[in-house]
């Protein structure tokens, strides 16, 4: 087991070894050389119609070698951590730079991460699997209860520990241990007319003490509740209306929307609708957002970022003025700002960009209620499929289920619809914000790379959006 | 790069089974995966990126009195590997009987064409080849006075090898090439930008695009959206053009795998047999067409690939099975342990032109967005960009909108099947005409 060990046993490789590594790297002339290496255990149970079917274990193990020169990146990757095998990756990656230069050693210096946001007392990892199963049979069990109309459950128990060491040639070396468990459960309900699914989970960087019973019977109970809703629900009518974003899932409104548009990657490259949008009105200013992977034990927070760089809290957009990015040291060494721990990778075969990890529209003053009441006539969308984004701003969010809100209140379950809109639009019609924050766990694609994230949002009123609709 | 011995890893597997058969495994498979790559990206006419590595990976399924534990790692030293497959046989121990669980009865006969997956052509290729490449194509695309900005060019080839045997005594392997190429452009004003752009991807380097093929239909895709507007919401008649029709049969493909219906996840549950489609509707799973990406010669379990008819006429003949869902649904496995190899719509013989006549007023759908597909009731809700059609011509380009509807509607809407189909993707289709759709807009 990876805890309480350090890079030099889990890794077999020393500093002197690290540091001539870097060295390697850079004798064709690269300015900058980073070894990333990971170790991830993770490990998995999945119980269906009535039996645990399978459990599994997966390891990864490897490194990651970038050299940049100018704004141009060489890397390469092994799985194989001999040492020559690392070295030859070296030289390829550092194949970027085209001169010769003196081999030069790199001075490394340990640095100890400063955040501490993840729950390390009993990670999941180190559990025996028989404690783990009783939690799916606990989970499994209040979803199939639920109601007689539930025909399927698939219950899934996800785990794993990640150790990583970066070290660069300005002389870094870091290490951190990172927990993430997800807990997810699917049902089936018919009612011999309609099928419906519902979906729900529950988890983040914490451990054993996290999945109380309370929390396992909720988490089934909200699945089961959401399909049998959809039972009854119909088409939603189409056209620009009114549109109410709950608090549960509707962080990824603020994640498509201004999210990857502020991630400084796009902003280098000029492709994002924000580029050049830096101290102007995005958004209406009852609006604010940030970006914040020092909060603890959510799904997408961390100590440093995939670069070593310590982790800090972002203000994006303040009472609507645009006024941050996430970086990473590409693009903060394009764009000629700080960085701010913001680059990810989803594993050693990949290199760094900026993403996002806890992503934030701060609550306002209004309560769900008055949000609710104060419509006529509009949509009101509880749970998400997801949402997607293209650079030039236009976004779609897959509404899994919604309701009608006719004089004030939720009347008719809505199935299956899609919102779209443009991000620099949509951001200035938020016109009431909640007081009721709620976080929605999410992994998110981008350059082929997925990294788990949070969004979180209390419940928010767009003035004018168009649903999508049959009717 | 790695220089991999073909009958080293294969040997390798096969004593890992026998290791785990003697160690307490009922039964035993293990699969072990070699790859090789080597991407250029160019941006703003330089060299962004040059990735080159190579990779292995491990993964095995284990079981123990009919009960399943399954693991894999990409630490390939041998202690870990005994360790790992020691831990799994305890892990299979704690999981539930399951009378459906276990590998295939029988050991598969392997068919010994040649599927053409792999061409020693990408040898050939030097770095400067694909980096020039890359260069080239972005540096057409921007000549066109419309693209005011290049997102991104790329050139990547891939290498692979497969290897996998199990305690059946079923031992098997086969490599595959490929070579990819593309871009991303955005067109416009600085008031509104438009982003789309185009691929070209191949087994042979010599069945790539030319670097001026790819350009100029990377520009043309993009400039076409220039302009487009917001429409009122519709039912109309549409067409697909290929890419859309794609994504319609990858969520058809989701809907007729094993696992969906058995777990009650599927719209067509219990309905082989009947009439799903217009009558001109015919589509295939084939893993066996030479040179093709979603060819095979056998599947994740070691069950020979075949061509599979999932619907003929109108009519589903078929779902996707792995050993464990024929298992379940009283049927045979058909080979799609790992997925729904080519899968494509056969095409018509109208053109996209003759098509686009045959509208009064309708909308050309040319790409969608979002997730938007549940396949328990069918129903499909997506963002959507377009060009209006108006009296059998393209008039102008539409966007905002996302069109609603049901797979099984859909299917039986299908009016025209197109000429248009190329082999770009595992899933595949030509253009089609659906008679009409809900689009919503203002």
């Amino acid at each position: 087991m990876i805890l309480r060990k350090n890079y030099e046993e889990i890794f077999s490789i020393n500093r002197d070894d690290i540091s001539r590594l870097l060295g390697t790297a850079l004798s064709k002339g690269g300015e900058f050389a980073e070894l990333f290496f990971e170790y991830r255990i993770s490990s998995s149970i999945l119980m269906e119609e009535d039996i645990i079917k399978s459990s599994s274990e997966n390891i990864i193990k490897g490194v990651g070698i970038r050299v940049i020169n100018g704004l141009q990146t060489g890397y390469a990757y092994s799985n194989d951590l001999n040492l020559e095998k690392i070295s030859k990756a070296a030289l390829t990656a550092g194949s970027i730079a085209n001169s010769n230069s003196k081999f030069r050693s790199i001075n490394l210096d340990f640095k100890s991460t400063k955040n501490n946001g993840y729950d390390l007392k009993l990670p999941l990892s180190k559990e025996a699997l028989q404690t783990k199963i009783e939690l799916v049979k606990k989970t499994y069990s209040a979803a199939l209860s639920y109601d007689i109309r539930i025909e399927k459950v698939s219950c899934g128990l996800g785990d794993e520990l990640q150790f990583v060491t970066i070290a660069n040639s300005n002389g870094l070396i870091i290490s951190d241990l990172r927990p993430q468990t997800r807990l997810s459960v699917t049902v089936t309900a018919g009612d011999g007319k309609n099928r419906t699914t519902g979906f729900k989970s529950a988890g983040g960087r914490v451990g054993l003490g996290y999945y109380t019973d309370e929390l396992l019977v909720e988490t089934g109970k909200a699945s089961s509740e959401e399909a049998i809703v959809l039972l009854g629900a119909v088409d939603a009518p189409s056209g620009e209306q009114v549109v109410v974003l709950s608090n549960e899932q509707s962080g990824v409104l603020i994640h498509e929307a201004i999210g990857h548009p502020l991630e400084a990657d796009g902003v280098r490259k000029g492709a994002s609708i924000m580029t050049g949008k830096l101290n102007e009105m995005v958004a209406n200013p009852i609006v604010s957002i940030i970006e914040d992977p020092t909060i603890s034990e959510l799904r997408g927070s961390l100590n440093i970022d995939d670069e070593g760089t310590e982790t800090e809290k972002v203000v994006l957009v303040e009472h609507g003025k645009l006024v941050g990015f996430m970086n990473d040291y590409l693009s903060a060494k394009a764009l000629g700002h700080e960085m701010n721990g913001h680059a990810r990778r989803e594993s050693f075969s990949c290199s760094p960009i900026p993403r996002m990890n806890n992503t934030i529209l701060l609550n306002g003053e209004s309560t769900a209620e008055e949000i609710i009441s104060s419509v006529k006539s509009g949509f009101f969308a509880k749970s998400f499929q997801g949402g997607m984004v293209n650079s030039t701003g236009k976004f779609t969010f897959s509404v899994n289920l919604g309701y009608m809100i006719e004089d004030g209140k939720l009347t008719q379950p809505i199935k299956n619809t899609t919102l779209i809109g443009s991000n620099i639009e949509i951001l200035k019609r938020i016109d009431m914000v909640g007081d009721d924050m709620g976080f929605f766990l999410g992994s998110c694609g981008k350059d082929c790379q997925t990294v788990p994230v949070t969004c979180g949002t209390p419940t928010l009123r767009i003035s004018k959006m168009t649903v999508g609709g049959t009717r | 790069m790695m220089n991999l011995n073909e009958s080293n890893l294969l040997n390798t597997a096969e004593k890992l089974v026998d290791f785990a058969r003697k160690n307490g495994a009922d039964q035993a498979q293990i699969s072990i995966g070699s790859g090789e790559e080597f991407t250029v990206e160019v941006l703003n006419k330089e060299i962004e990126k040059l990735t080159q590595a190579g990779s292995l990976g491990l993964g095995m399924k284990i079981i123990v009195d009919n009960k399943v534990a399954t693991a894999s790692t990409n630490d390939l030293d041998v202690d870990s590997l005994n360790g790992m497959i020691l831990r799994t046989i305890e892990r299979a121990r704690l999981s539930n009987k399951d009378a459906f669980s276990g590998l295939p009865e029988s050991v598969s006969e392997i068919s010994d064409i040649d599927l053409m997956l792999f061409d020693n052509k990408i040898d050939d290729l030097s770095p400067e080849y694909k980096m020039n490449f890359a260069l080239e194509l972005e540096r057409i695309c921007l000549l066109d006075k419309r693209i005011v900005l290049s997102v991104g060019s790329y050139y990547s080839t891939q290498k692979s090898e497969h290897y996998l045997a199990n305690s059946k005594g079923f031992s098997g392997s086969y490599k595959r090439s490929s070579c990819s190429s593309g871009i991303h452009l955005q067109a416009g004003d600085n008031n509104e930008k438009f982003e789309d752009g185009w691929f070209s991807t191949a087994i042979n380097p010599d069945d790539m695009l030319s670097v001026e093929s790819l350009s100029a239909k990377a520009v043309e895709r993009a400039v076409r959206l220039i302009g487009a507007r917001k429409i009122d919401s519709q039912l109309v008649p549409v067409i697909f053009e290929p890419g859309v029709t794609s994504s319609l049969l990858a969520f058809l493909s989701g809907t007729i795998n094993g696992h969906s219906i058995y777990m009650n996840r599927s719209l067509f549950k219990d309905k082989l047999g009947e009439n799903i489609a217009a009558d001109k509707v015919n589509i295939k799973s084939d893993g066996l067409l030479p040179g093709k990406f979603g060819s095979k010669l056998f599947d994740a379990e070691g069950v020979a690939s075949r061509n599979i008819d999932v619907i003929e006429s109108g009519v589903l003949k078929s779902y996707l099975l792995d050993t464990y869902s024929g298992r379940k649904l009283d049927m045979q496995s058909t080979g799609n342990a790992s997925g729904s190899n080519n899968f494509y719509l056969c095409p018509g013989n109208i053109s996209l032109e003759a098509m686009i006549k045959s509208i009064d007023r309708g909308i050309l759908i040319t790409k969608l967005i979002g997730q938007g597909t549940n396949p328990v009731t069918g129903d499909i809700s997506k963002g959507a960009f377009g060009l209006m059609i108006e009296n059998g011509e393209i008039s102008y380009p539409v966007h905002e909108i996302t069109i609603s509807g049901n797979l099984a509607v859909i299917l039986k809407n299908i009016e025209l099947i197109g000429n248009d189909f190329e082999w770009n993707r595992t899933i595949v289709g030509p253009s089609v005409k659906i008679s009409e759709l809900s689009i919503s807009g203002k």
